[in-house]
C-alpha cells in the first residue's frame, strides 16, 4: 500500500495512471451508450471520468492559486465545472482528459529535447582512481586535487581533465569533440574528462577536476546557450503575456453579450498559448543540442538566428583552409660564393645533403635562422625548424621586427634582413632581376616568399608553404551548396601566393596581403554590403574581427577555454567540415521556429475564429489545442536527427 | 546555499512561474529560478529549514519530477 502512495507521488506514474482511467471511464461510457438505451449509466461514466482527470488538474490550479498565480490549469478547471453544472458531461470528460493526455505527451516528448544535455551529465563518472602515497584510492572525481596522478584502466571513463604523465592510448573523444575517431594519447598529451579510455593504460596528472573541466564549462555553455531567449522567443513571449488575459476578457465580455455560457467556457479552454511559447523554446533546445552532439557549441538562441542567416564566410586562410603547418619548400642560392665566415663552428658542421640542402642552400637557411632566432612568425618557425639540424643558431643582436614585412637584426656586425620586397627596398637593398624571376615562379605555385639579404646583398629567397587541409576543398565547396552566396579566404599572404592557393581551393573571393588589423576593417565592409557576415579563425590573431562578425566561429577549441567561453559558435574538432555542418543546423533551426511559429499563430487563429463562429466546442478546441502543442514540439525534435 | 535541481519535464513555460513562486514560498527558500528551456531550478536557500530533499518535494507536488544535480 505504501508504495502505491508513492507511486503515486511520482508525478509521472500519477499522471500515466490518470491518462489510463479517466480514458477507460470514456470508452466504457461511449460502450454504454451504445448497448443500453438508458442515458444514467452513461452519464455517471463520464462524470467519473471528468472527475478523475478533473481533480489532479484541479489540484494544481489550487496550488497555483495559493500562490497567486491564475494558471492555464484554473481556466480549464473553471471550463469544466461550467461545463458539468450545464449538464455537457461528455465536453467536461474530453476537455479534462485531453488536457492531461496532451501534459504527458508533451513532458515525454519535451524531456527527449533536453536529453542531450543529460547525456553531457551522465559522462561524468562517480568514482576515480587516485595515487596517494604511493596507493591506488578510489575517490570521488570532485576529490582530486588538481597535481595529483590519476590512473585510467582500458575501457575507464576519464573523470579529469590532465597531461598523460605514463602509458598510451586510443582515447574516445566523440563526447567532446563530435569526431568519432579515436585519438591516440601519449606521454604529453591533454586528456579531457567525459572521454573514453579505450585500449591502454593511462596515468594523467589532473590538471582540473568537477566544474574546471571542459566538460563542466561545455554543459553550463550549452545550458546557458538553451536558457538565452532567441529575439522570436522574446517576442512570442510578450505576445503570450497578454494573449491569456485577453482571452479571459473576451470570454466574460462574450457571455454578458451573448448569454451563452457554453460559448464563454470554451474561449476559457483554448485560454492556454501553449504551442506558441513552446514554438521557439523547444526548436531552439533541440537545435543546440543537436549541435552540441556533434561538438559545435552555439553560444545561443540569437547566435542561432544569426547563423541561420549567414550569407558571406569570411575564412581566414592560414590554420584553418591550410593545416597551420609552415614548411621550407624552397631555399635558392643567389651568391653561392658568400660563406658565413664568422659563424660558430658548431652551427656549420652538420650542414650536408642529407637534411635535403646542399651547401649554399644551408648557407642561406643558416642567415635567415640567425635573423629570425628571436620572432613568433609562423614563417619564422618554419625557418627555424629547417635550420634545426645546423645545430644551436648563434646569437644576433639588434634585432627589429618589421609587422608585416619581415625582421632584421645583426650579427658580427653584418646586416642580415629577411622578409618581403617591401623591406629590402626599405632597406634600400636591390633586388636582382634573377630574383624577382625566382620569385614570381614561387609566388605563382602557392608559394609564400622571402628574401634574404646579408651585408646589404640579396643573398638568397626561402619558399614556405602551407598545406591546404585535406577536405578543405570539399568544404567549400559544400559551403556554397547549403546556400552560402560568398567564401573570402583573408590571408596575409601576397596576392599571386593567395590567388594559387585560392584557385586550388575553389575560392572566388581572396584578398591578400592583410595586415591583422585589416581583417577587422574587411568584415565591416561586407557588413556595410548588407551581408550577415560571418567570420572563422582561430581566436587568438583574428579576435577583433571574430568580435566584428555577425558569427564568429572558432575553430578547434577543446583545448583553448577561452574560445569555448567567448566565442558565438565554437568547434570543439580541429576539422574544417563542421563549419557546413554548424551552418546548416543553425539553417535547419532558424527554419524550424519559423515553421513552429506559423504552426501556432494559425492554429490560435483558427481556434479563435471557430470558436467565435460556433464552429468549434469545448471537446474539440482542446484537441486541437493539444494536437497543435504536439505538433510543435515533434516538428522540433526533428532536429536531433542526425543529418550531415 | 545553492542548490541546483534539474527536471527533464517541465512542458509549459507558464509553470515557471508557478514552481519559482512555489519555491519562494516555502520557509526557508530565499531565491529560485526557473530555466526553462533547459530543465534547470537554482535554488538559493538555508539548509537547516529546507533541504534539498524538500525543495525536491515542492516541485514535486506542482507535478514536476526533479533531481538534485552537482552542476
Amino acid at each position: 500500500m505504501t508504495t502505491l502512495i508513492q507511486n503515486f507521488h511520482n508525478p509521472k506514474i500519477r499522471r500515466q495512471f490518470l491518462v489510463i482511467s479517466s480514458g477507460t471511464l470514456i470508452l466504457l461510457s461511449l460502450a454504454v451508450g451504445l448497448v443500453f438505451s438508458t442515458t444514467l449509466l452513461k452519464e455517471i461514466l463520464m462524470v467519473a471520468a471528468a472527475l478523475i482527470a478533473g481533480a489532479d488538474i484541479a489540484s494544481r490550479a489550487f496550488i497555483s492559486l495559493r500562490n497567486k498565480h491564475i494558471s492555464i490549469e484554473l481556466l480549464v478547471t473553471i471550463a469544466t465545472v461550467g461545463a458539468l453544472v450545464i449538464g455537457e458531461y461528455w465536453e467536461a470528460a474530453a476537455v479534462t482528459f485531453l488536457f492531461i493526455l496532451g501534459a504527458y505527451l508533451e513532458a515525454r516528448t519535451l524531456s527527449q529535447t533536453r536529453q542531450v544535455l543529460q547525456g553531457l551529465l551522465d559522462l561524468a563518472p562517480t568514482t576515480v582512481i587516485v595515487l596517494r602515497d604511493g596507493k591506488q584510492l578510489e575517490v570521488d572525481p570532485m576529490e582530486v586535487i588538481p597535481g595529483e596522478w590519476v590512473l585510467f584502466k582500458p575501457g575507464s571513463k576519464i573523470a579529469v581533465d590532465g597531461v598523460v604523465v605514463e602509458g598510451h592510448s586510443a582515447v574516445d573523444e566523440s563526447a567532446i569533440t563530435g569526431e568519432s575517431m579515436p585519438e591516440d594519447k601519449e606521454v604529453g598529451s591533454r586528456v579531457f574528462a567525459g572521454t573514453v579510455n579505450q585500449d591502454g593504460l593511462l596515468k594523467v596528472e589532473a590538471t582540473g577536476v568537477g566544474a574546471d573541466t571542459t566538460l563542466a564549462r561545455i554543459i553550463r555553455r550549452v545550458e546557458e546557450a538553451q536558457d538565452e531567449k532567441a529575439p522570436t522567443q522574446r517576442f512570442i513571449e510578450k505576445f503570450a503575456q497578454w494573449y491569456t488575459p485577453f482571452i479571459i476578457v473576451l470570454s466574460i465580455v462574450s457571455y454578458l453579450i451573448t448569454r451563452d455560457i457554453e460559448l464563454a467556457l470554451t474561449l476559457l479552454v483554448i485560454g492556454c498559448p501553449g504551442a506558441l511559447v513552446i514554438s521557439t523554446p523547444v526548436s531552439v533546445v533541440a537545435g543546440i543540442g543537436r549541435a552540441a552532439k556533434s561538438g559545435i557549441l552555439i553560444k545561443g538562441g540569437e547566435y542561432l538566428e544569426n547563423a541561420g542567416k549567414i550569407s558571406v564566410l569570411a575564412i581566414d586562410k592560414t590554420g584553418t583552409l591550410t593545416e597551420g603547418k609552415p614548411t621550407v619548400t624552397d631555399v635558392i642560392s643567389l651568391q653561392p660564393e658568400l660563406q658565413l665566415e664568422n659563424a660558430g663552428s658548431s652551427f656549420r658542421s652538420n650542414s650536408r645533403m642529407e637534411f635535403g640542402w646542399d651547401e649554399p642552400q644551408s648557407e642561406v637557411l643558416r642567415w635567415a635562422a640567425i635573423a629570425e632566432a628571436g620572432s613568433e612568425h609562423p614563417l619564422a618557425k618554419a625557418v627555424l625548424k629547417a635550420a634545426k639540424n645546423f645545430g644551436e643558431v648563434p646569437e644576433a643582436s639588434d634585432f627589429d621586427t618589421c609587422t608585416g614585412r619581415g625582421v632584421r637584426a645583426f650579427f658580427d656586425g653584418v646586416e642580415i634582413a629577411v622578409g618581403s620586397q617591401v623591406l629590402m627596398k626599405e632597406l634600400a637593398i636591390l633586388v636582382p632581376e634573377e630574383a624577382q624571376e625566382h620569385l614570381l615562379r614561387l609566388k605563382t605555385s602557392g608559394k609564400t616568399t622571402v628574401l634574404v639579404s646579408y651585408d646589404g646583398k640579396v643573398a638568397g629567397i626561402i619558399a614556405i608553404a602551407d598545406k591546404p587541409r585535406e577536405n578543405a576543398r570539399e568544404v567549400i565547396a559544400r559551403l556554397k551548396e547549403i546556400g552560402l552566396k560568398k567564401v573570402v579566404m583573408l590571408t596575409g599572404d601576397d596576392a599571386r601566393t593567395a590567388q594559387s592557393i585560392a584557385t586550388q581551393l575553389g575560392v572566388n573571393d581572396v584578398l591578400s596581403q592583410l595586415l591583422p588589423e585589416d581583417k577587422l576593417q574587411v568584415i565591416r565592409d561586407l557588413q556595410k554590403e548588407g551581408h550577415v557576415v560571418a567570420m572563422v579563425g582561430d581566436g587568438i590573431n583574428d579576435a577583433p574581427a571574430l568580435a566584428a562578425a555577425n558569427i564568429g566561429i572558432a575553430m578547434g577549441a577543446a583545448g583553448t577555454d577561452i574560445a569555448i567561453e567567448t566565442a558565438d559558435v565554437a568547434l570543439m574538432a580541429d576539422d574544417l567540415m563542421k563549419i557546413p555542418e554548424a551552418i546548416k543546423i543553425s539553417k535547419a533551426t532558424l527554419q524550424n521556429i519559423h515553421q513552429n511559429v506559423w504552426i501556432a499563430l494559425v492554429t490560435v487563429t483558427i481556434l479563435l475564429l471557430g470558436v467565435i463562429f460556433g464552429k468549434v466546442h469545448m471537446a474539440g478546441g482542446m484537441l486541437i489545442h493539444e494536437a497543435s502543442v504536439l505538433v510543435v514540439i515533434l516538428n522540433g525534435m526533428r532536429l536531433m536527427r542526425d543529418t550531415r | 546555499m545553492k542548490t541546483i535541481l534539474r527536471s527533464q519535464e517541465l512542458s509549459c513555460p507558464s509553470c515557471i512561474n508557478k514552481i519559482e513562486k512555489a519555491l519562494t514560498g516555502t520557509e526557508g527558500v530565499s531565491t529560485a529560478k526557473v530555466h526553462f528551456n533547459s530543465g534547470r531550478i537554482e535554488v538559493e536557500h538555508d539548509a537547516q529549514i529546507a533541504n534539498s530533499q524538500k525543495l525536491v518535494e515542492v516541485v514535486r507536488s506542482l507535478g514536476y519530477e526533479s533531481k538534485v544535480s552537482p552542476f
